[in-house]
């Protein structure tokens, strides 16, 4: 168990912080991904190889409910995780994660029983299986007399060459590349590196019902960072993106762009102030800034914690939480963004949920146990890490509509404040919906101009207050290209984010420096 | 007795990787099994119960590295993806910093029993955690404004964990050791709206030493109902008590920069300060691996070294970097070990109250909310909640602040070390107190 548990912490991070410095991925398993479907059946196409059967899901099912459970799921699972490493101007190291297992998942009311194993014998799958039953204590309830493959889900990240077929020869340019670009984009930098990663494999899921589902969900990130040095001091800094995409997703305009960012946005430390410490108006910079709305607002309209009364935001849907030209999604559908599934891993459709709605708090993110809960359909939010999880409510993208005003008018209307563009990362208290998020780069506004840059500053706000206070939106929405990912209850999922320009009349800034 | 499985498939995978043309291999297997019971509002929330395996293997294949894992163990599969491995490592670029550890390091493991593995780990029923997640709530809603409380959880964990690690050149070890937790959370309602949460979990290697489940409960309740009409105070530079729960994230921050790669990619603001001074007098932190029934104890570290007791701090002074085998070659610095095991920070004479009388006015901080530091600067700046202390007492709570400071600065202002380390973590500290930090609020 960790050093700091529990479910009252909610974290998010981008790709380049330290807490994906250990994991371990890179290329292979070309045979076993590649090899024959033979014994293939309707609905286990992939997982055909590795012996599952019809019949043996059908089985596990049964002996899920054989204490009684509403209801029971299976979810198969295999991931090849595959990194590169670039460091001192060669990839010298790879790192290959090979995921396969399978989770059984019984659901009586709100209370889950959860098994999982990574032997993919029916044997092994139906102790799972009696393991999660024992959630419930009634009488056996039949399992699904045939599975029924379904067919409908859209296709919202279309590779034309797989993962698998990728050979490691053919990424290590994109490494040596930005190396080489970075250093020649200024003469202050020292150090770069360079970790690329690719994702491919499959999940299919099987429930009572008799529904199968199989999706394939691609991932690729880079993410780039640097040392510079000047004076006899010392700034590091980078840049990362993310996408469900195949290697076409590189395009020299993108490399240029995370060469241009990372090295501007290291070099700017240099000549970086310390921020005032205390409360004032804050402007966030279209894109990344969407972080705040993944902690004020997105993890406290999470189902699992309103079905339970302990968010902030339980008692609240309804009525008015923001200006009426605050518009607030979450939804799943975006062509290769990060936080995009075809389908969620409870099997639900994914499509576009809004949390806010002319300024109303309208829908909460649901899984199906929360849906049943409050009596309305599932929202597609139900996800997990791995099939070593149960699912839970999870964001996938969340994001502020376009507003009214400009990003100048907002940045003028501001005589003395902050304007943020960069962040690591953020974190909510869902019942006290205290909030943080952290900047890396900035600037100053004085006067109604950006002035001097600033750095490493915390923000600290309270999720339903801060929400009344954005009193500006602009019209130029971006979803973030960086690769985040989010921490809830000890499971790490994909997520993306994005907000227009917008200014919050006031919050506080946890610098070191003097108020005006 | 007959050998372990997961050993023989960790022997297997190094005897594979070799045949298959690494020069050198390492490789760990694992096996774990890990149940929860989870209790909420006086009903089961979740069960879970799994037992999960795999094996990670570190390959060196004509001077190019390369570190693999999988938890598809068929044997057909695992032969596939190591020769696969080795096929790809040699797409890289050569490191001639990368070979296994010096076999003269993996010598002089200490004779010590660790005490990590409870042989009755099989004692505990399903009827034993159900009794414990329900004392826990029970006492939970014992506590004096108990009517307060809108939700309390609860969770016992129990796991056994056995590792393997096997090396080409020479390196056997085995590790088994055993956990149980007990942990509650609850919230309560503030009348201005909030829902204010705090936890209490407390953990122990034996199934006999497990510590009293109702005072998680009652300690949870208790430290979410004293956090009811908290309130963001003014801006202001002030003394800063940290309690001992608290006070390991200042202690985590230390250990990136402290790290050998850190050290070689210009990322550490300890760099040339080996000797240094870099804390106050009272800043003396020892990594000691041997302490029998520690969360970090180990008589080997993860690359087979073996574990000995290393000052990381004394009286200020910075003693050692974790530096491992690779990031050794490169620094021309000798290994030490490659991560921290127990941190066992030197204890003062007072308790937290003692402590908090002697500091008269300023703020306990009970808790961290997000934030970050910089491993290359040493700039830090995080979300705090508490306590305003006033006359040298606990008074009103205090949240949604931010404190900010620089590492290389902050530790000289270290003026007070309690004598209650925090016995339910690898960060053994007590409670800490800091002169002239920057609060920002009001």
């Amino acid at each position: 168990m960790p050093d700091n548990p529990g479910m009252t912490r909610r974290r998010l991070v981008g790709l380049g912080a330290a807490t994906l410095a250990t994991a371990s991925l890179s290329d292979i398993l070309m045979s076993q991904a590649q090899a024959a479907t033979t014994g293939a059946i309707e609905g286990i196409g992939y997982f055909a190889r590795f012996g599952v059967t019809d019949q043996m899901i059908r089985q596990a099912l049964s002996a899920a409910l054989s204490k009684g459970g509403d209801r029971a799921d299976v979810f198969f699972q295999h991931r090849i995780n595959h990194y590169l490493v670039l460091e001192d101007g060669s990839v010298n190291r790879a790192f290959t994660n090979v995921e396969l297992g399978v989770g059984v998942r019984v659901v009586r009311g709100d209370q889950t029983g959860y098994g999982f194993t990574e032997d993919l014998t029916a044997a092994a799958l139906k102790q799972a299986a009696l393991t999660a039953a024992a959630i419930a204590d009634g009488p056996a309830r039949e399992g699904p007399k045939e599975l029924r493959l379904d067919r409908g889900l859209p296709s919202r990240y279309p590779v034309k060459v797989r993962w698998e077929d990728v050979r490691p020869n053919q990424k290590l340019p994109l490494l040596t590349g930005l190396n080489e670009k970075t250093f020649a984009g200024s003469p202050l930098i020292k150090k770069v590196n360079v970790s690329f990663s690719d994702q491919s494999g499959a999940i299919l899921i099987a429930d009572s019902s008799g529904r199968i589902v199989e999706d394939f969900q691609p991932m690729t990130s880079i993410s780039l960072s640097c040392v510079a040095e000047k004076d006899g001091k010392r700034e590091s800094n980078g840049y990362n993106v993310a996408a469900r995409a195949d290697m076409s997703y590189y395009s020299p305009e993108r490399l240029d762009r995370m060469v241009r960012e990372a090295v501007s946005r290291t070099t700017i430390l240099f000549d970086a102030v310390v921020p005032p410490a205390g409360e004032m108006p804050v402007v966030l910079g279209a894109g990344a800034s969407g972080i705040l709305l993944h902690e004020a607002i997105g993890h406290g309209m999470e189902a699992d914690f309103n079905r339970k009364g302990i968010s902030i935001f339980s008692d609240k849907i309804g009525k008015s939480v923001a200006k009426p030209f605050v518009n607030i999604v979450d939804e799943g559908e975006k062509p290769a963004a990060r936080g995009s599934i075809n389908v969620d891993d409870e099997g639900n459709a994914v499509g576009t949920t809004h949390l806010v709605k002319d300024g109303i708090l309208t829908t909460y993110l649901h899984d199906s146990i929360s849906a049943k809960h409050y009596g309305v359909g599932p929202t597609g939010n139900g996800r997990r890490e791995s099939y070593q999880y149960a699912p839970i409510p999870r964001m996938r993208a969340t994001y502020m509509l376009p507003g009214p005003h400009k990003k100048d008018e907002i940045i003028a209307s501001v005589k003395k404040g902050i304007f943020c563009t960069n962040f690591t990362n953020g974190q909510v208290q869902i019942g006290a919906g205290d909030f943080t998020f952290y900047v890396k780069n900035g600037y100053m506004i004085e006067d109604g101009k950006l002035t001097r840059p600033i750095k490493d500053v915390n923000i600290i706000g309270n999720g339903p207050k801060i929400l009344e206070k954005i009193d500006m939106v602009a019209d130029d929405l971006v979803i973030d290209e960086g690769g985040w990912t989010c921490g809830k209850d000890g499971q790490m999922c994909p997520v993306s984010q994005g907000i227009p320009t917008v200014r919050v009349a006031s919050i506080t800034v946890g610098g070191r420096g003097a108020k005006a | 007795m007959a050998k372990d499985k997961m050993l023989e498939t960790t022997e297997l995978c190094v005897k594979t990787a070799l045949a298959k043309g690494a020069q050198e291999a390492g490789a760990r297997g694992y096996r774990v099994r890990d149940i929860e019971v989870k209790w909420r509002d006086g009903k089961l929330e979740k069960i879970q119960e799994a037992t999960t395996r795999g094996v990670g293997l570190q390959l060196y294949v004509d001077g190019r590295y390369a570190s693999v894992s999988s938890s598809d163990l068929r044997p057909d599969a695992l032969e596939t993806f190591i020769a696969d491995s080795v096929v790809m490592t040699r797409t890289l670029a050569k490191d001639p910093f990368r070979t296994l550890p010096d076999p003269a390091l993996y010598k002089g493991q200490a004779a010590v029993d660790l005490k990590l593995d409870d042989p009755k780990y099989a004692v505990v029923t399903p009827d034993d955690r159900l009794r414990l997640v329900k004392e826990m709530e029970a006492a939970a809603r014992d506590v004096k404004g108990a009517e307060a409380i809108l939700s309390v959880t609860t969770t016992f964990n129990d796991s056994l964990s056995e590792t393997f690690r096997v090396h080409s050149n020479g390196f056997s070890g085995s590790r088994r050791d055993t956990a149980f937790w007990v942990g509650a959370e609850v919230n309560v309602k503030d009348p201005d709206g909030r829902k204010p949460e705090d936890y209490s979990y407390a953990g122990s290697r034996f199934w006999a030493e497990i510590p009293a489940a109702a005072e998680q409960g009652r300690i949870a309740a208790s430290r979410a109902l004293s956090r009811l009409g908290s309130k963001k105070g003014d801006s202001a530079v002030l003394s800063m008590a940290i309690d001992n729960r608290a006070a390991g994230r200042m202690i985590g921050f230390l250990m990136g920069p402290l790290s050998g790669a850190s050290l070689q990619q210009k990322r550490s603001f300890y760099e040339g300060k080996t000797g240094s001074t870099v804390g106050s007098p009272l800043l003396t932190i020892t990594d000691d691996p041997l302490i029998p029934k520690g969360f970090g104890s180990r008589l080997f570290d993860g690359e087979g070294i073996a574990a000995k007791s290393m000052p990381v701090f004394d009286a200020g002074v910075l003693k050692s970097f974790y530096i491992d085998t690779y990031y050794g070659k490169k620094l021309k610095m000798a290994p030490t070990t490659g991560g921290a095991s127990n941190l066992v920070i030197k204890l003062g004479a007072k308790s937290q109250p003692g402590i908090l009388a002697d500091m008269k006015d300023g703020i306990l901080v009970t808790g961290f909310l997000g934030g970050n530091s910089n491993g290359t600067t040493g700039d830090f700046s995080l979300g705090v909640q508490g306590f305003r202390i006033r006359g040298g007492k606990i008074a009103e709570p205090i949240s949604e602040m931010n404190i900010s400071g620089n590492h290389l600065e902050f530790w000289k202002k270290l003026s007070a070390v309690g004598n209650d380390p925090y016995p339910y973590s690898t960060i053994r500290v007590p409670t800490l107190v800091f002169e002239g930090v920057q609060f920002a609020g009001n």
